[in-house]
């Protein structure tokens, strides 16, 4: 292992502020996690309710009935989680904060095939059970239904579409297409939203029998599309228009990445943090609609933006061939690999390759004491941003510790050189506090997964380990 | 950029042409038999009226011997003298049921029904329609060969079934049968 760095004297900063409101942040956005849980849960609880106040239970008693109850529970619920994936990605500001666009993206997966399952559910249920509960004459209902029964139509149009964006997210299909390809095909979902209504208000009386009902059920339609038009397409939008972001300057850094210096107008009111990244797309290029998402590589000053990109896959190497003048349209900042996640004093910053980058921002944009900071950079070229860690250590007392070499073996997360026996002898015993350190995480996804896997068994509590993987 | 256009343009056509069939712009159940069920002792069938045709379409050939009609409209009683047994009109209870109301109205000759009209019955949404539009005529049949309550449910329309009954037997009770 190569030490590229000492600790130097800084004088005490100014931090005291900062120190005394620390965690503030990170507790509201504990808070705000739980009352959405909460809010998604009260939800399901309420429309089971309704079913069972409609008998739901009964039902269940007899074959056919039966079958029909569990197909009308499970399309309610299926409804409800439909609602709430479309809000999970909408960008919602409140949500982006508190848990992160990685966390939201792993909570509608999750959400997403639930309400998928139980969707299919709901419709060999419902057939079957419109069918007296006989497999025979499943098939002619199902025929009977489609054709003949109010939106049903819409409704088989829309099970196409939610067929399509759930067949296309299944990993291994997944792997095989191209992001963008995969993100329009995942546009349908909106269609598939959208279409499944009519049958809810035509067929399904569980949405209308009641003012209740109703109530609850267009407030939830006219808050995911309120959401997704007001979030993710107008907020961006409107912060485009008013920042007006060109790039400045093209500079590369060795090694294959270069720095795009980014400046536009007013942007000290731009709400961004260090280690926050935006969506970016560059004017007067090809494949000028593919977005990529980049992280900050400079804690923003209110005056330029940077980010730092390497030649990883579509568009990235590009980049050097972007021109000066031209211009960058972002949707963002997004991300909780930031000062807001913080709750300790001691910070970790752990990165591999072009994932220094969020670490060199908030290496930056961190309130700390000389020494509280440590960096480990994992990297098997030649490293980035040499020159600029070497003067945060000189002028702040930021810890740099480089991991060079290449991996010493399939499952480790260190270079080679490293005599630990494990990766985790190793981490305890560089970093003896690290239980104790809130502990900042980016590099590639199959990398952090040994980065965690470590730091839990080195006893790092859940809440003090902060995540972005890139890639995807 | 075309292929992306030529995506959208052709996922808004088939929205378009989807939005074109019946069932996509209107509620009302496409096979809808919104209307009337009754059935009549003479001609021995039981049939549910389409929509828009008047109630008593069925209920004209009720009579049994003379040949008079009995109106059509839901009148409690009514005797026609005309036939040699009294003939009157008996209207049941309307029975609430989870998915509506069911109320049956029965014509009878001496101690004979002889017609069977279901003047309301649960209709708020498609299935409602569906399961009436099967169970129903079943319903007045097995009340018109049983001559009375001895009837049994239809499998898949328990609710709609137990609302005739209880109407029925209302109507049983006030015409002393």
């Amino acid at each position: 292992m190569a030490t590229t760095q000492t600790p130097a004297p800084a004088p005490a900063a100014p931090h005291a502020r900062a120190v005394r409101r620390l965690g503030v942040r990170a507790r509201h956005d504990a808070r705000t996690r739980l009352a959405a849980g909460s809010a998604l849960w009260l939800s399901l609880l309420l429309v089971t309710w309704w079913w069972v106040t409609g008998g739901g239970i009964r039902d269940l008693g007899g074959w056919g009935s039966g079958l029909e109850s569990v197909g009308r529970i499970t399309g309610l619920t299926s409804a409800v989680l439909l609602l709430a994936q479309v809000v999970l990605m909408a960008r919602v500001p409140v949500l982006e904060r508190a848990f992160g666009q990685d966390e939201l993206a792993r909570i509608h997966r999750i959400v997403g095939f639930t309400s998928f399952n139980l969707m299919l559910a709901h419709i060999v249920t419902i057939t079957w059970g419109y069918a007296g509960g006989s497999p025979t004459s499943t098939p002619r209902t199902l025929w009977d239904l489609v054709v003949n029964y109010p939106g049903m139509l819409l409704a088989t149009a829309a099970t196409v579409c939610l067929v399509m964006v759930v067949v296309t997210s299944i990993r291994a299909a997944r792997r095989r297409l191209r992001y963008e390809s995969w993100h329009l095909l995942h546009l349908y979902a909106y269609l598939g939203v959208g279409l499944a209504i009519p049958h809810q208000l035509w067929t399904g009386a569980d949405f209308t029998s009641s003012t209740g009902r109703q109530v609850f059920w267009w407030s939830a339609w006219i808050a995911a599309a309120g959401s997704v038009l007001l979030w993710r397409v107008g907020l961006p939008l409107w912060r485009n228009l008013r920042h007006d972001l060109r790039v400045a300057a093209v500079v590369p850094e060795g090694d294959g990445t270069v720095s795009v210096h980014v400046t536009g107008r007013a942007l000290h009111r731009l709400p961004v943090e260090a280690g926050q990244f935006f969506t970016w797309r560059f004017g007067g290029r090809s494949g000028r609609s593919r977005a990529n998402p980049y992280s900050l590589s400079a804690a923003p000053d209110g005056r330029s933006l940077r980010i730092t990109v390497q030649d990883v896959g579509d568009g990235s190497a590009a980049a050097a061939g972007l021109t000066v003048g031209s211009r960058a349209w972002v949707e963002g900042p997004y991300g909780r690999l930031s000062p807001r996640a913080r709750t300790r004093h001691k910070v970790l910053m752990i990165g591999a390759g072009v994932g220094i980058t969020p670490l060199r921002a908030l290496a930056e944009g961190l309130d700390y004491a000389p020494g509280e900071a440590l960096v480990l950079y994992r990297t098997s070229s030649a490293p980035i941003f040499v020159d600029e860690l070497h003067e945060l250590a000189q002028r702040r007392g930021l810890l740099v510790w480089g991991l060079t070499g290449r991996r010493r073996a399939p499952d480790s997360w260190l270079g080679s050189g490293v005599e630990a026996p494990t990766d985790l002898a190793a981490l305890t015993s560089w970093v003896p506090d690290v239980a104790e350190r809130d502990v900042f995480v980016c590099g590639p996804r199959p990398w952090t997964e040994l980065v965690l896997r470590d730091l839990r068994g080195a006893g790092v509590p859940e809440q003090h380990i902060h995540l972005e993987n890139f890639g995807w | 950029m075309k292929r992306i256009v030529l995506w959208v343009l052709s996922t808004i056509s088939t929205v378009v042409v989807l939005f074109g069939y019946h069932t996509s712009t209107s509620s009302v159940m496409a096979t809808s038999r919104e209307g009337t069920f009754s059935g009549s002792l003479s001609g021995q069938t039981t049939s549910g009226s389409a929509a828009g045709s008047a109630a008593g379409s069925a209920s004209g050939s009720g009579s049994t011997t003379g040949g008079s009609a009995p109106p059509s409209d839901s009148g409690s009683t009514d005797t026609s003298g005309s036939s040699s047994a009294s003939s009157s009109t008996v209207t049941g209870d309307v029975a609430q049921t989870r998915w509506g109301p069911v109320q049956v109205q029965l014509d009878v000759s001496g101690s004979t029904i002889t017609d069977v009209t279901i003047l309301q019955y649960p209709d708020s949404n498609g299935r409602d329609v569906e399961i009436a539009s099967y169970s129903l005529p079943q319903l007045i049949q097995e009340t018109l060969d049983a001559q009375g309550d001895s009837i049994s449910m239809v499998s898949g329309a328990t609710y709609t079934s137990q609302g005739y009954l209880q109407s029925l037997q209302s109507a049983l009770d006030q015409a002393g049968l």
